[in-house]
C-alpha cells in the first residue's frame, strides 16, 4: 500500500515536473525546405520554448514525451518575410508631407498589427516583413522589422531603426506644387517639383550630415544634432542601412551615383528595369529588393515611374550573381510573396533560389539571420506547413507558426 | 436668431410663473429645499453601488447642495422656499466631458498646430445660442475643448449653463491633445501620425530638459508632473497605441478621446488611461461600437459620452441595450466626466459641497419614455417647472424615514 502510495506520488511530481517545463513539439515526416539548403525529404523537426530544437532526417531521434505532429509528407518552410511590406493602404498615413526630408520619422508610429494587410500577409506564410515609410518624401523615414502576429507593435519588433528610406524618381515631387498654380500659402507650394529638384534634396541633406559630421569630429560633445540629421550621419557612417527606391533605368542609376559620391551603401529597391543597369549593380556589389516580380505578367502593369519591368528580370540578376530579394513593395497589383516566388520560378530560378529569396536572402539583408529566415537549431520557431509544395499555385499555408505558436487562422 | 428670441420669451415666462407663484420669495437670498420621492446623491462608480435616498430633501444654500437629508434641520422649513417633485426622481445633472459647442473654428489656431498654451475660456461666448441646447438635454456642466484640429491645441474650460450668461465653473481645467485625422489635414505640419507623434515626443523632451522655456512647454511641464489632466483624441490602434506609449514615457494618465479601437487594445487601455470619452451612439451603430461601453466596463475602464447633447441619455439607454449595467451607465452621464475632468468634488454627484445641479425625470432615467421635468444648475432652474409645495413633516424630522 505504503509502496503503490509512493509510485502515485512520484508519478504525480513527474507529471508536475513535465507541465512545468516547455513542451517539446517534433513534426515528422515532412518535406523540409530549411532555406540556404536543399531540402530534405522525410525530415522531423524539434521545436520547443518558441525555438528549433533540431533539424534531421528520419534518423533524428524525437524526444520522449514530445508532442508528435504527423506531417503526412506535406512542406515546411521557414516563415517567409517580405522585405518591402505595405504596412497602411492609405498612402497619408505612411508620409509625412508637410517636409520632404523627415529622416527621424518612424513607421512604427503607423502601425496597426490587427489590420487586415498582417492578418493577409500571416494567412499566405509571412512571419515576418521589413516595413518603410511611404514614397512621398525624399527621405521617408526609419523602417523597422516585425513579426505579423502580436497585440502591440513593440512586442513584435524584431528590429526597430533597421532602415533608412531614400526616394528616387518623380514620386517625391508628386504632390508639390511648381511656381504658377496652386495656392501660394500652401505648404505644398515648394521644391522639389522634378527629378533634378528631388536629387538637389538628397544632395542637399547629405551634405549637410556630412558638414555634421566634420564639426563634430573630435567633439563628440558638440551641440546635439538634429534628430532627422542625426539619422543621416549614421547612414554616411555605415550605422544604418540605406534603401533607396529607384525603379527606372535613370533613378538605379541616380540612386548608385549618389550612394557612390556621399560613399554611403545602399540597398536598391524595387528595381524593375534592374536587368537594363545589371552590370553595374553587379560591379557596385549592390543587393537589389525586387517588387513584385510577377506584375507585368499579371496585372499587365507598365511599371511605374518610367520603368518597363520585365518577368525575366530575376533571370537576370541571378545570372549575373547579384545578390537580390522577392519582395511585394509599393505595387498595388503584388500578389501574395509565395505567388511573387511561384513567378520568379516560372521566369528562371531555381525552386530553392525562389524561395531563399523570400527567406534566408531577406533575413541576411535585414542582418536578422541568425533568428529568422531558415530552420536549423536555435532559430526561431517561425515555419509553415504547405498543403503542396510552396511553388505549386495550388498551394496554401495549412499552418503559420511564430515563435512556435500557432497563428493560422480560418480563412 | 429666431431660435434665441424664442428660448428667451420661454426663459422669461418661466421666470416670471415662478416668481408670481413665489410673491415673497428672492431667489438667491434664500435656502430652497428640494423634496422628491427617489433623490440619486451620487451614481457609484468601480462597481459600487449608488447612494439613493427615498422620500427625502436637498437643502439648497448659495447654488451648493448645503444639508442632505436627515441632516436637514426641521426649522429649516420655516426660512426655506420649498419645491416638492413628488414622485419623481432627483438625479445628479449629466456632465458633457468635452465638446466644442458647435464653435470648432474658433477654437483651433489654424496657423500652427502646437498650441497648448491657448485657453478655450477665452474663445467662450457666455451668451452662444448652442447653450440654449443644454438645459433641456440636462446638461448641467460641460468640458470646453478646444479643437481636435490641433495635436496640442490648448487649455480647457469647465462651464455652466444658467438662465442667463453662463458660468465659468474652472477656466483652466485640462489640455486637449490630437492625434486624429483632422488634426493632420489642415496643410500644416503634422500631415501624418508619425508626425503628430515625433511633434509631441520632441516637445515633451524639450519641456523635460528645461532648456527652452515659453508658456507652451509649462503646460507640458504641468502634466509630466500630473498637475493638469490631459484628454488626448486618439480613435485608430495605431493613434491610440501611440497616446498610450506617449502618456507612459511622460507618466501621465491621459483620458482618452474617441477610442473607437478600443477594444484592440483594452488592457493597456486599462492600465494605462484615465479614462475615455465615447462618441454618441445611436440605434443604427455598428454592434461593435454599441457594445464598446459594456466591453470598457467589464476591462474596468470608466467611460462617458459626449457629442451632442441631446444624444447623451440615448448613448446611455442603448448600452444598457447592449449588456452594460445601469448603475454604470448612469455614472457614465454624471460621475465618470466629472472624475475626468478632474472636478469630482464640486460636480457628477449631490453630496453636501457640491453644486446643486439635478435633473428632474417622472422616471428612470435611462427609460426614454420618463418625461424631463426639470433641470437645475447651482440651485437655479434652468429648465423645466418647479412646483412650490409645503415641507414634509417626517423628512425634515431627524428621526424620519430615509
Amino acid at each position: 500500500m505504503t509502496r503503490l502510495l509512493r509510485t502515485t506520488f512520484a508519478t504525480l511530481l513527474l507529471a508536475a515536473a513535465a507541465s512545468a517545463q516547455e513542451t517539446v513539439t517534433a513534426y515528422t515526416n515532412a518535406t523540409l525546405m530549411p532555406g540556404g539548403k536543399p531540402a530534405i525529404s522525410n525530415a522531423t523537426m524539434v521545436v520547443s520554448g518558441g525555438k528549433v530544437l533540431a533539424i534531421g532526417g528520419a534518423d533524428l531521434k524525437v524526444p520522449e514525451g514530445a508532442k508528435v505532429v504527423d506531417c503526412g509528407g506535406k512542406t515546411i518552410t521557414p516563415g517567409l518575410i517580405d522585405a518591402s511590406f505595405r504596412s497602411a493602404s492609405n498612402q497619408q498615413d505612411l508620409n509625412e508631407q508637410s517636409e520632404e526630408v523627415t529622416p527621424h520619422l518612424r513607421i512604427l508610429d503607423n502601425l496597426d498589427p490587427k489590420s487586415p494587410l498582417f492578418e493577409r500577409a500571416r494567412n499566405h506564410g509571412v512571419t515576418t516583413v521589413h516595413v518603410m515609410p511611404g514614397t512621398r518624401n525624399v527621405i521617408g523615414g526609419l523602417g523597422c522589422v516585425i513579426k505579423t502576429h502580436g497585440d502591440d507593435p513593440k512586442s513584435m519588433v524584431i528590429k526597430e531603426d533597421a532602415s533608412l528610406r531614400i526616394v528616387m524618381g518623380a514620386e517625391p515631387s508628386m504632390s508639390n506644387r511648381a511656381i504658377r498654380g496652386g495656392r501660394v500659402n500652401s505648404i505644398y507650394y515648394r521644391r522639389p517639383t522634378t527629378r533634378m529638384g528631388v536629387i538637389w534634396t538628397v544632395r542637399r541633406a547629405f551634405y549637410d550630415a556630412q558638414e555634421q559630421l566634420t564639426k563634430t569630429q573630435g567633439a563628440p560633445d558638440g551641440a546635439p544634432a538634429s534628430p532627422g540629421l542625426e539619422v543621416l550621419t549614421q547612414v554616411l557612417q555605415g550605422k544604418l542601412t540605406a534603401v533607396t527606391t529607384a525603379r527606372s533605368e535613370q533613378d538605379l542609376r541616380t540612386a548608385l551615383r549618389i550612394a557612390e559620391e556621399f560613399g554611403y551603401e545602399t540597398v536598391i529597391d524595387e528595381a524593375q528595369d534592374a536587368y537594363m543597369v545589371a552590370d553595374e549593380l553587379a560591379a557596385k556589389r549592390a543587393v537589389v529588393m525586387l517588387g513584385a516580380p510577377s506584375a507585368e505578367s499579371v496585372s499587365g502593369s507598365a511599371g511605374s515611374d518610367g520603368a518597363s519591368p520585365r518577368s525575366g528580370t530575376v533571370a537576370v540578376l541571378a545570372a549575373k550573381g547579384i545578390r537580390f530579394v522577392i519582395t511585394t513593395g509599393t505595387n498595388r497589383a503584388a500578389l501574395p510573396l509565395i505567388r511573387e516566388a511561384m513567378f520568379a520560378h516560372r521566369f528562371g530560378l531555381g525552386p530553392q533560389q525562389a524561395l531563399d529569396a523570400i527567406t534566408i536572402e531577406p533575413a541576411k539583408l535585414l542582418g536578422l539571420d541568425d533568428r529568422i529566415g531558415s530552420l536549423a537549431a536555435g532559430k526561431d520557431a517561425d515555419f509553415v506547413i504547405w498543403s503542396h509544395d510552396p511553388l505549386d499555385p495550388a498551394a496554401v499555408a495549412e499552418s503559420v507558426h511564430i515563435n512556435g505558436k500557432s497563428v493560422s487562422q480560418i480563412r | 436668431m429666431q431660435t434665441l428670441m424664442k428660448h428667451w420669451s420661454t426663459g422669461a415666462l418661466l421666470l416670471t410663473a415662478l416668481t408670481s407663484a413665489l410673491p415673497t420669495a428672492r431667489l438667491n437670498a434664500q435656502d430652497v429645499i428640494v423634496e422628491a420621492d427617489k433623490i440619486v446623491i451620487a451614481f457609484g462608480e468601480d462597481g459600487a453601488k449608488a447612494t439613493v435616498l427615498t422620500d427625502s430633501a436637498l437643502l439648497i444654500r448659495d447654488g451648493k447642495v448645503a444639508l442632505v437629508g436627515d441632516d436637514i434641520p426641521a426649522e429649516a422649513r420655516n426660512s426655506a422656499r420649498v419645491i416638492d417633485y413628488g414622485a419623481s426622481t432627483i438625479s445628479p445633472g449629466f456632465v458633457l466631458a468635452a465638446t466644442t459647442l458647435g464653435r470648432d473654428a474658433d477654437l483651433a489656431e489654424g496657423a500652427i498646430a502646437f498650441t497648448p498654451d491657448l485657453r478655450a475660456a477665452e474663445a467662450f461666448d457666455p451668451w452662444q445660442k448652442e447653450l440654449a441646447q443644454l438645459g433641456p438635454a440636462g446638461v448641467t456642466a460641460f468640458g470646453l475643448a478646444p479643437s481636435p484640429r490641433n495635436v496640442a491645441g490648448g487649455i480647457g474650460a469647465v462651464i455652466k449653463p444658467a438662465k442667463g450668461q453662463a458660468r465659468m465653473a474652472m477656466a483652466e481645467a485640462f489640455v486637449g491633445f490630437s492625434l486624429i485625422r483632422q488634426a493632420r489635414s489642415q496643410e500644416r505640419l503634422p500631415t501624418s501620425l508619425m508626425g503628430a507623434l515625433e511633434m509631441l515626443r520632441e516637445s515633451f523632451a524639450a519641456a523635460q530638459l528645461g532648456v527652452q522655456i515659453g508658456p507652451d512647454l509649462e503646460v507640458l511641464r504641468q502634466v509630466m508632473s500630473g498637475q493638469r489632466r490631459a484628454m488626448i483624441h486618439a480613435n485608430t490602434f495605431a493613434e491610440l497605441n501611440g497616446a498610450l506609449d506617449l502618456a507612459k514615457a511622460w507618466n501621465f494618465a491621459p483620458v482618452i478621446i474617441g477610442a473607437n479601437d478600443a477594444d484592440k487594445l483594452m488592457s493597456k487601455l486599462a492600465a494605462a488611461a484615465e479614462g475615455v470619452v465615447l462618441a454618441p451612439l445611436n440605434p443604427r451603430a455598428r454592434t461593435a461600437d454599441l457594445e464598446l461601453p459594456k466591453k470598457l466596463a467589464e476591462a474596468g475602464v470608466p467611460f462617458c459620452f459626449a457629442g451632442r447633447p441631446d444624444q447623451l441619455r440615448l448613448s446611455a439607454a442603448l448600452a444598457v441595450h447592449h449588456g452594460l449595467d445601469r448603475n454604470t451607465a448612469n455614472a457614465a452621464l454624471t460621475r465618470a466626466p466629472a472624475s475626468m475632468l478632474g472636478a469630482r468634488d464640486a460636480i457628477g454627484s449631490l453630496r453636501q459641497g457640491c453644486g446643486a445641479d439635478f435633473v428632474v425625470f417622472d422616471g428612470d432615467l435611462l427609460d426614454l419614455s420618463s418625461r424631463h421635468v426639470a433641470t437645475w444648475v447651482d440651485g437655479e432652474v434652468v429648465h423645466g417647472t418647479a412646483p412650490q409645495g409645503t415641507p414634509r413633516p417626517n423628512t425634515l424630522n431627524s428621526a424620519g424615514g430615509r
